[in-house]
């Protein structure tokens, strides 16, 4: 029953927030194709790149880039927003999570198409490396789920959480390889090799370009999601029962 | 049998000014010692439940009264299970359904018909379960093709009427209610009475808080006065 109470929820978002446009949903789309379309347009004159290459790369970066900020910042106020249910309907807090990250995926799903489509006309890359995106994606979500609770979590009682994270991911979004790539830097900087966010991308963005993650990538995914997702949970048993006077 | 056993219930909670809540304030106050922490955390302590013991047995209705801030809501909250005691223990056997909020759920800019499944939904109804209510909700409600139309364009009596009859479709063991219930205009109110009645009476033990005497009176309410978070006396009205 909960579960259709998450799943109810994110699907009113998505509904109420096309409710009375002519093409719905498919603005998602669209949105994602105009900014895939005009980046990928200036970036490939910019860094003198070939736009069958860069576009799909471009595409897959800029959609799972879209799904792991829209989850983080969105799940910084998961709990806020959902204060006037926490404090007047008996359900579980998680309920408000769960759905700020079911409605994140079904828009990254309307996103996916623009993928589909570059890669149709961009001549298909598939190999038998495109299958490391079922466990690639799993890594990726997995880090996904634990970080944004966390965020949920701590902005919820401290108010000025949601503003740092906001500004990080702006940052790193310039730091990670995007809209550039990786092989335009001749030596590898640390701040690629560093940068988790970098290695969450690659598990998903290399398989969609038919090509394996790097090693390192999986090593420091997996072991991300092994150390987080505990320490989320642990965070929240504590955290619970107490979400309700913070709000 | 429904029950409820509440003993030495405490509840109280940290009100938070700005302050406590800026990360800044609270990684000075670790910086710079003992000083600035007892400004920093300008929390207050707030002592909502104080010492509750209670036993709400089988076929039984308790009206709490009392001013506002004596507690009432906060007991509500917390047999709903929203407020975790952080003090004493309260068991409860039996479902509960909690109308703490008439309009939690509801969503100006949806139609009546998808305002019954969201209001249902957060009442603790599944999807069957309102699939096969909604025809009586619908019925009761005599807003036949309005439910077709956003709740934004009722007027303020229609949109009471919805939410009345969508909250009075469950049929829990245990309700709680804040506030009293009803709806519409005065044509509309024998029905509205005459549902009430068979609402609370469905439920095996009700526990309202009401400024509102004669609704109580006439849920036959024991009454149960608070203030400052204890109970005050205990007389049957």
């Amino acid at each position: 029953m909960r579960r259709e109470l998450w799943w109810v929820f994110a699907a009113h978002d998505i509904k109420q927030r096309f409710r009375r446009s002519t093409l719905g949903p498919l603005w998602l789309t669209l949105t994602m194709g105009i900014m895939v379309g005009a980046l990928g347009f200036v970036f490939s004159q910019l860094f003198k790149q070939d736009l069958t290459e860069f576009l799909p790369y471009l595409a897959v970066g800029i959609i799972f880039w879209g799904l792991l900020t829209s989850v983080i910042n969105e799940g910084c106020t998961a709990f806020v927003a959902g204060e006037g249910y926490i404090q007047n309907v008996p359900m579980p807090i998680s309920v408000h999570y769960y759905r700020v990250f079911a409605r994140n995926i079904i828009i990254w799903a309307h996103n996916m198409v623009i993928y589909f489509l570059v890669i149709l006309v961009f001549t298909p890359k598939f190999s038998l490396f495109t299958i490391l995106i079922l466990p690639g994606f799993l890594v990726f979500l997995l880090n996904l789920a634990w970080m944004g609770l966390v965020a949920g979590i701590l902005s919820t009682r401290f108010r000025d959480i949601p503003q740092v994270i906001t500004n990080l991911l702006q940052v790193v979004f310039f730091v990670t390889p995007i809209f550039w790539s990786a092989k335009v830097l001749p030596d590898r900087t640390a701040f690629i090799e560093l940068n988790i966010f970098y290695h969450l991308l690659e598990l998903v963005r290399s398989p969609l370009l038919g090509s394996a993650p790097p090693p390192l990538s999986w090593i420091v995914g997996c072991t991300m999601a092994i150390v987080g997702i505990p320490f989320s949970i642990w965070l929240y048993r504590r955290a619970y029962a107490r979400i309700p006077y913070w709000v | 049998m429904a029950h409820i056993s509440i003993k030495n219930l405490s509840v109280e909670f940290k009100v938070y000014g700005s302050n406590a809540r800026s990360l800044k304030k609270q990684l000075l106050s670790h910086a710079t010692g003992g000083r600035i922490a007892s400004n920093a955390d300008d929390s207050i302590t707030v002592k909502a439940l104080d010492d509750i013991s209670l036993e709400i047995c089988h076929g039984e209705r308790i009206g709490l009264t009392g001013h506002n801030g004596s507690g009432k809501t906060t007991l509500l909250r917390t047999l709903a299970g929203i407020y975790k005691p952080t003090g004493g223990s309260i068991e409860i056997e039996g479902t509960i359904g909690a109308l703490l909020d008439p309009a939690s759920g509801m969503d100006p800019e949806a139609t009546g018909i998808e305002n019954i499944y969201l209001r249902g939904y957060v009442l603790g109804m599944s999807k069957k379960e309102i699939d096969t209510k909604i025809g009586g909700i619908a019925e009761f409600t005599e807003l036949g093709k309005f439910l077709e139309l956003p709740v934004k364009t009722y007027s303020a009596g229609m949109y009471s009427r919805l939410g009345f009859a969508i909250s009075t479709a469950i049929r829990p063991d245990i309700l709680l209610i804040d506030e009293g219930i009803g709806a519409g205009d005065a044509g509309f109110r024998e029905k509205v009475v005459q549902r009430t009645q068979e609402f609370v009476s469905s439920a095996q033990i009700a526990v309202f808080a009401s400024h509102d005497h004669a609704f109580l009176q006439d849920m036959g309410a024991q009454f149960l006065a608070f203030e400052h978070g204890k109970i005050a006396n205990n007389n049957t009205a």
